[in-house]
């Protein structure tokens, strides 16, 4: 276990020695400015309508949290999905294009770990931004809301709107968080299982981004209405059902099993392609 | 004893081209042996599947008893190389590229690093970026990296290419340096000729998949007695040599029989009304084995 932890950190310290890895949390705190911004000055109409419309008092549920959630929902759907596929699109094949991976293995070192390594590694990843964009945001929301106040979650495509009170919504915040960085990974797993591929690392991360946007818009248009279960995107949405009063375990925990099977599946299927190859220029 | 034994290795790429068809050889412990042969030869694959980065259809390669093929990681513990360009991590400094190569074997250990990183001769420049490096900092920063930690057989793939003939002389010192002193087996492939014949106890030579030549270096050798003659008349020279069970070949140059010494051949010349001009030893070059074999075939 010890190797495994020695191995892992030369592979933690190659992600966050480059300076892209920086230059991208900078982006989203740039954007989360940006929405905070839109939201003091424009306000969030329709947020406080439907706080207005459930009969509540807008001033003391449209607090740091509220406008945290919305934030990240915002943040994560413009950027999320793009800067999550550039860097687990890179992980292999950026290695195999520059010649690492033949400096990697002339190590003994398996190829099963050298995969598994930088698939923790880009996964884990995706955990960690998620959850650097949710408190980030949280902390701006207080900078702008203070502290306190009640929480209203809204996950307008699951149809959630619920209240809460302080304390219990933090907990809320912090779960739905959690679960919504659990979701992320599958789209660094879809960009990991390409970048198994001899492909340029730039193909590997348009093809899984193509991927993601298609399953999106057809879940989105009806036009699959009868195979919505065949999209990864419904599943990812398991994390809006934990900010319901009383969630729908059932439905929840199928997500969560998809999303896990289907990360487990890729990372399989990336490692039988990049068993397969030869290395060599 | 053979360190490295290469077996019957053949591979074929999935365009049906061959890259090699029965290849054997041995790498004995404590020698260095060249892998010769032209771009394409088959060199570099031969050295991918020694790493178990390129599978062979058939045949394995077997370091210090254990099957590359089979136990891979219990293989390649006991070895260090440089396979083909050697490509570091620009935005990582010497120092934390050695780190993160090291973490894969599980090893780690200042002191042994900073002896390595001093031997060759990298101590100024560890943590600076690699992206400031020359290419032969990169050259001796790859060299550290396959000789951490301690490997008994060294794997070499084109290390001076590019290098300047400075660069060139230093690299091949330190190689030199490290079988002598540290003992190291060292299997050097390269397309450089006068690289082998000044570093090589033997070599092996690839065509086209095929292994054409394996023995001594030609300027290591030390049974043959071969000599150039210089004579107005090579005729009459001839003549003489294969009275006195000698041969010559078109250029004058002469194969002294184990049954006689140089200076009785040289009196039998004489006696014979030969000519003599010149008469002084000839060591057999590696190019002109390897143009010899090329030629051949």
């Amino acid at each position: 276990m010890m190797l495994f932890f020695q191995q892992w950190s030369g592979e933690l310290l190659k992600l966050f020695a480059r300076r892209r890895t920086y230059i991208g949390f900078g982006v989203f705190i740039a954007l989360e400015l940006l929405i905070f911004w839109l939201v003091q000055v424009k306000g969030m109409g329709p947020i406080q309508q439907a706080i207005l419309g459930s009969g509540e008092n807008v001033d003391h549920y449209f607090s740091a949290l509220t406008v945290g959630m919305i934030v990240v929902s915002l943040s994560v759907f413009f950027l999320g999905a793009l800067y999550l596929t550039l860097v687990a699109g890179d992980i292999v094949a950026k290695e195999g294009e520059d010649g690492h991976l033949r400096l990697l293995l002339a190590r003994p070192v398996s190829r099963f770990r050298v995969l598994l390594l930088k698939y923790l590694t880009c996964t884990g990843y995706a955990f960690f931004l998620i959850q650097f964009l949710a408190w980030t945001a949280f902390l701006l929301g207080i900078i702008l809301r203070g502290w306190g106040g009640g929480f209203c979650a809204t996950v307008p495509e699951l149809e959630i709107l619920a209240f809460y009170d302080w304390g219990h919504g933090v907990q809320k915040y912090a779960t739905a968080m959690a679960g919504l960085g659990v979701a992320m990974t599958s789209i660094s797993s879809l960009a990991f299982f390409f970048s198994c591929f001899p492909i340029k690392p730039a193909a590997a991360t348009i093809t899984a981004l193509s991927y993601v946007l298609v399953d999106f818009i057809l879940r989105t248009s009806g036009f699959m209405e009868s195979y919505q279960h065949l999209l990864i995107t419904r599943h990812m949405g398991f994390w809006g059902r934990l900010l319901a009063e009383t969630p729908d375990w059932p439905l929840l925990l199928r997500g969560l099993a998809v999303v896990l099977a289907t990360n487990v599946s890729l990372f399989a299927l990336g490692y039988a392609v990049f068993e397969s190859r030869d290395l060599k220029s | 004893m053979a360190l490295l034994e290469v077996k019957h290795l053949t591979k074929r790429w999935p365009t049906g081209r061959v890259a090699l068809d029965d290849v054997s050889f041995e790498v004995k412990e404590g020698e260095i042996l060249g892998l010769l042969g032209h771009n394409g030869a088959g060199k570099s694959t031969i050295m991918g599947i020694t790493l178990g980065m390129v599978r062979p259809d058939q045949g394995e390669v077997r370091i210090g008893g254990r099957s590359v093929q089979k136990d891979r990681a219990g293989a390649l513990r006991q070895i260090g190389a440089i396979y083909e360009a050697a490509s570091f991590y620009d935005y990582l400094t010497g120092w934390q590229n050695l780190r993160v190569f090291c973490s894969l074997s599980g090893w780690w250990d200042e002191t042994e690093v900073k002896r390595v990183v001093q031997l060759v001769n990298l101590t100024r420049a560890i943590h600076q970026k690699a992206s400031t490096y020359s290419h032969g900092m990169r050259q001796r920063l790859a060299l550290a990296q396959a000789l951490l930690p301690e490997p008994r057989l060294l794997l070499l793939d084109e290390p001076t290419d590019g290098l300047d003939p400075e660069g060139i002389r230093e690299f091949r010192e330190l190689i030199l340096h490290l079988r002598k002193h540290h003992g190291l087996t060292i299997m050097l492939n390269s397309h450089l000729l006068v690289e082998v014949e000044q570093m090589c106890d033997r070599c092996v030579i690839i065509k086209d998949g095929h292994k054409v030549f394996e023995g001594a270096v030609p300027s290591q050798e030390k049974t043959r007695r071969m000599f150039q003659l210089e004579t107005t008349d090579l005729g009459l020279a001839r003549e003489v040599m294969e009275r006195a069970g000698a041969r010559m070949d078109k250029h004058g140059i002469v194969e002294v029989p184990l049954s006689m010494e140089p200076h009785e051949l040289v009196a039998a010349l004489v006696r014979g009304g030969v000519p003599v001009t010149s008469w002084q030893p000839h060591r057999r070059t590696l190019e002109e084995l390897y143009m010899g074999l090329s030629s051949k075939s």
